[in-house]
Parts: structure tokens; sequence; C-alpha cells
């Protein structure tokens, strides 16, 4: 699948933030800004950086071989992530998967918050750009636990101010405003943040994975930042992925 | 290099062919969030003297009502109050550097008089005196209270626990509540 990496963008926190309030943060020459990167997303290099990284592992055919799969389902497996694998004995992202496969064709694998592990997985996820997610977080009793892991830590109050992604995160404040920002609800159509994730990030002008995300918003909550792939964090993002059941991957997406 | 990659290195990986977890990282956090997890809603009494009118801490409550932290507050803070976290292990960050105070950055989500970008995430706090306190809607106590911990009367609120987190004293609690049902 060589086909160069789509371009797809999440207008849904765009267009939440166009009614003309003065109050927030994106003036007409962030909205400029965010028109052009639109058209010409700067993290597009990473991918493709990330394209030729895989493709010393054998590119999509590698992987797809790797992951049991032909390459023609290799999209729509990719879209079920976080899975649980049975030869690794536990629920894994793309991120791990990609681990587990450079140490298996002899390399040594790159951390999972290392630069090169982003663009990886950006581009690993961009194969399945315009597939539906389809988690399926009953598939068995390891997705399930996962599952309830994610819904309880995104639950959990704790940290500095008694905080929990839930106090930002929940129906009854989506789209309320924090400070400047109106809050996004991560499941929504349009928002989907398992879709568009890993994006480039505007404020931070790099690429970010959704783990990654996760813990910005934890920093700023005070809320203690957990590590990249521990089992909560995976559980995080199986847990949100379910929230985006559905929506159709775009990555990379552009945010704020 | 943890234990278990360099066991199987010793031992030779083939041994641990089946096993992943020396390859893909999956690091502990739950020891973390146990650390970090919200102790129960707790009820506070008021402090007798707690709201008071004293200009130092009236400006003390209102900096800590309009600022993130002491490393991003613009102007310096007033009298008696500090931009470094002089307490480690008291409050919430610990380390070999003396940590930046964390205010309450309470206009995040209240508007109240001479906010700059406000949220609306709880209640509008302007005019707070004579809506809610003149009328006798709230009292101190019920001001003290929910600054302090707002579970107790919410169990599901959004807002923020501040002393039952240690992120601020009572002293401070008293400040940002007298700097709130102040006339301005
Ligand atoms: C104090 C409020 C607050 C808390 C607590 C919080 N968030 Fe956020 N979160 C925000 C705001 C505000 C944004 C949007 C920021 C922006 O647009 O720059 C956001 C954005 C996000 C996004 C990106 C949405 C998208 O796709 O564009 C994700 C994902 C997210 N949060 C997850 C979490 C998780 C998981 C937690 C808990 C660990 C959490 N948040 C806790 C306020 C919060
Ligand atoms: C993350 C959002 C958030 C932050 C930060 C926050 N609050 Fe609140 N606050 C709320 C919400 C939501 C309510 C309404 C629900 C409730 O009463 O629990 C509220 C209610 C209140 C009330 C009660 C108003 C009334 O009379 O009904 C007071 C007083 C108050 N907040 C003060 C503060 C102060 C002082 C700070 C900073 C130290 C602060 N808040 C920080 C969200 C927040």
């Amino acid at each position: 699948m060589k086909t160069g990496i789509k371009i797809v963008l999440s207008i849904a926190l765009f267009s939440s933030l166009s009614f003309s309030n003065e109050q927030f943060a994106m003036s007409d020459a962030d909205r400029a800004m965010y028109a052009e990167m639109s058209e010409n997303n700067p993290a597009d290099i990473m991918v493709a950086d990330g394209e030729e990284l895989l493709d010393y592992m054998g590119g999509d055919e590698g992987l797809a071989k790797y992951l049991g799969v032909t390459e023609d389902e290799l999209p729509a497996y990719i879209a079920g992530f976080p899975r649980y694998i049975k030869k690794f004995d536990m629920v894994v992202g793309l991120d791990q998967v990609i681990q587990a496969m450079m140490h298996d064709t002899g390399k040594k694998p790159f951390k999972l918050k290392s630069g090169n592990m982003f663009s990886l997985l950006a581009y690993v996820k961009s194969i399945a750009n315009g597939e539906k997610i389809n988690i399926d977080v009953n598939a068995n009793a390891q997705m399930k636990a996962a599952y309830t892991l994610g819904k309880k830590t995104f639950m959990t109050k704790r940290g500095g101010r008694g905080l929990g992604c839930i106090s930002c995160h929940s129906s009854d404040v989506v789209g309320s405003v924090l400070r400047t920002q109106p809050l996004p609800d991560l499941g929504a159509k349009g928002v989907a943040s398992a879709a568009t994730w890993p994006a480039y990030r505007m404020t931070k002008s790099s690429l970010r994975t959704l783990q990654r995300r996760f813990q910005g918003c934890m920093k700023n909550a005070l809320i203690k930042v957990i590590p990249l792939g521990s089992p909560e964090m995976v559980a995080l993002e199986v847990y949100l992925t379910a929230e985006a059941k559905g929506s159709k991957i775009a990555i990379p997406g552009l945010k704020r | 290099m943890n234990k278990i990659v360099f066991m199987s290195l010793l031992a030779g990986v083939s041994l641990f062919s089946a096993n992943y977890s020396s390859v893909i990282s999956s690091p502990n956090a739950s020891k973390l969030i146990q650390k970090d997890l919200l102790a129960p809603a707790t009820k506070y009494t008021m402090p007798a003297g707690c709201i008071t009118k004293d200009p130092n801490a009236i400006a003390r409550g209102a900096f800590i009502f309009h600022n993130l932290n002491g490393k991003k507050a613009k102007k310096k803070p007033p009298k008696g109050l500090s931009r470094k976290q002089m307490k480690p292990g008291v409050t919430y960050h610990q380390g070999d550097k003396i940590p930046a105070k964390q205010y309450g950055n309470c206009i995040a989500c209240h508007n109240i008089e001479g906010a700059h970008g406000a949220g609306n995430i709880g209640p509008d706090l302007s005019n707070y005196k004579k809506t809610y306190i003149d009328s006798g809607a709230r009292n101190y106590q019920f001001v003290f209270q929910k600054i302090a911990d707002p579970r107790i009367d919410n169990p599901k609120t959004n807002m923020t626990v501040n002393l039952t987190t240690k992120l601020f004293t009572t002293k401070e609690i008293c400040e940002i509540a007298s700097y709130i049902v102040s006339p301005k």
C-alpha cells in the first residue's frame, strides 16, 4: 500500500471553535494557520518516515505476515487495535506490536516514546485510513478486562487537584469552556479521538500519539503522569477506541 | 536495563521465546496511580476568623484564584504568597528542586470580576456577595467547604478538591473564600 498518505483532518474541533466568541484562544490568525495546515499537514513527513522505517521490516507485506493476515485484510485488522494477541499474551497497542516485530526481525525495538516509534505508529495506523474503527471489547476475557480497567482509569479522580478524565470529558461538561478551550467530546463523531490520533499538534509543533495526548491532559491537570504502554494506558486507549467505534480512521489528524 | 531483560540475555532468548514481557514495554503504572488516589470526601468546619476583610489576605486569595502556578503567573504574587512551594512533600510535587507553587486556576472554570479568559464549567462567581451571600442562598461555611472539598454537597462534582488533596492550607482556603465573598 504505497499509495501515499491520505491527508484527512479532524474538523470537529475546528468547527467547535469557529463560533465567534472573543474569549476563545483561536484567533483569526490561528484559524488561518489551521486552514493552511489542513491542506498540508506537517505530520505527513513523519508518516512518510514511518513508512520508510517499516520498509526495513518488510513493509506492509511483512507486517501483514507478522500479524497473520493477508495484505488485503490488514487495514481492517489494524482498525481493531488495541487487541489481545495470544502470542504476546497481552492486550497491545500497535506500537507494542511494532516492538515485538522489531525484536523478532533482529532489531532493537524503539522505545515507545521515541520519535521514530511515533512515526512508525502513525504510518501503521494510517494503513487503516478510511476504515471504521472495529474494536471488539467483548472478543475475549482479556479485552473485557482491558475495557473495564480503561473505564475505571478514566473515572478515577486523583492528583493534586482531585480530577479525573471524567471531570472534563463527561457528557455534562462537553462543549463548556475550560480557560479558553472548549472541552471536546472524545467519542463523538467527527472528534472521535481514537480515529484521529496520531496527530500533528500545532501548539506543540510535533506529531503526538493518543497515549501521549493522555499524558498531556494528566500533566496539565496535576494527575500523576503514567508511562506509555502501561496496562492502564493501553486500557484507556481501549476504552476511548470503543467510544469512537464506527468512526472512520483519518491519520494524521490535525489538532490545536 | 531491567532484570528480566538481563536474565533473558544470559539464558538465551530462545528459552523465553513465548515470553514477550522483556520485548514489549509494559511498565507498571498501578503503584503510581495508587499513591496518587484522591482521599474520600471530607467535611470541614471553617475556623474562627476565616472570612476576613484584610486586604492583603483578599489579595492573596485573588491571586490564587486567577493564576495557575508560580511559574506561569505573570505578575508578582502579593505579600505573603510565594512563587515556590516551600514545603516539599506536603503538597503534590516532590523532588530535589523546590517546585513552583500551584495556585487555584479557578478561572479555568469560573468567571468572576476582572477575569481574563474565564471558563464556564462552573457557575459564574461574579457579584457573589450580593447574589449568593446577602440573599441568604449561601453562607461562608458553604463557600469554605465547597473550595476545600466540593464533593460533600455534590458527590458527582467536576470541581477540583483543594484541601483534602493538601494543595492548599486551611488559611489559604480562607483567603480564597474571603476574596469570593468580598465586595468588588
Ligand atoms: C482539567 C480538564 C481536563 C482533564 C482532567 C482531562 N482533560 Fe483531556 N482535554 C481537556 C481539554 C481542554 C482538551 C482540549 C484541548 C485543546 O484543544 O487543546 C482535552 C483534550 C483531550 C484529548 C484530545 C481530543 C482530540 O481528539 O482532539 C484527549 C484524547 C483527552 N483530552 C483525553 C483525556 C484523558 C484520557 C484524561 C485523563 C487522564 C483527560 N483527558 C483529562 C481537558 C481535560
Ligand atoms: C475543573 C473545573 C473547576 C475548577 C478548576 C474550579 N471549579 Fe468551582 N465549581 C465547578 C463546578 C462544576 C461547580 C458547580 C458544581 C458544584 O457545586 O460542585 C463549582 C462550584 C463552585 C462554587 C459554588 C458556587 C455556588 O455558590 O453554588 C464555588 C464557591 C467555587 N466553585 C469556587 C472555586 C474556587 C475558589 C476554585 C479554585 C480554587 C474553583 N472553584 C475551581 C468547577 C470548577
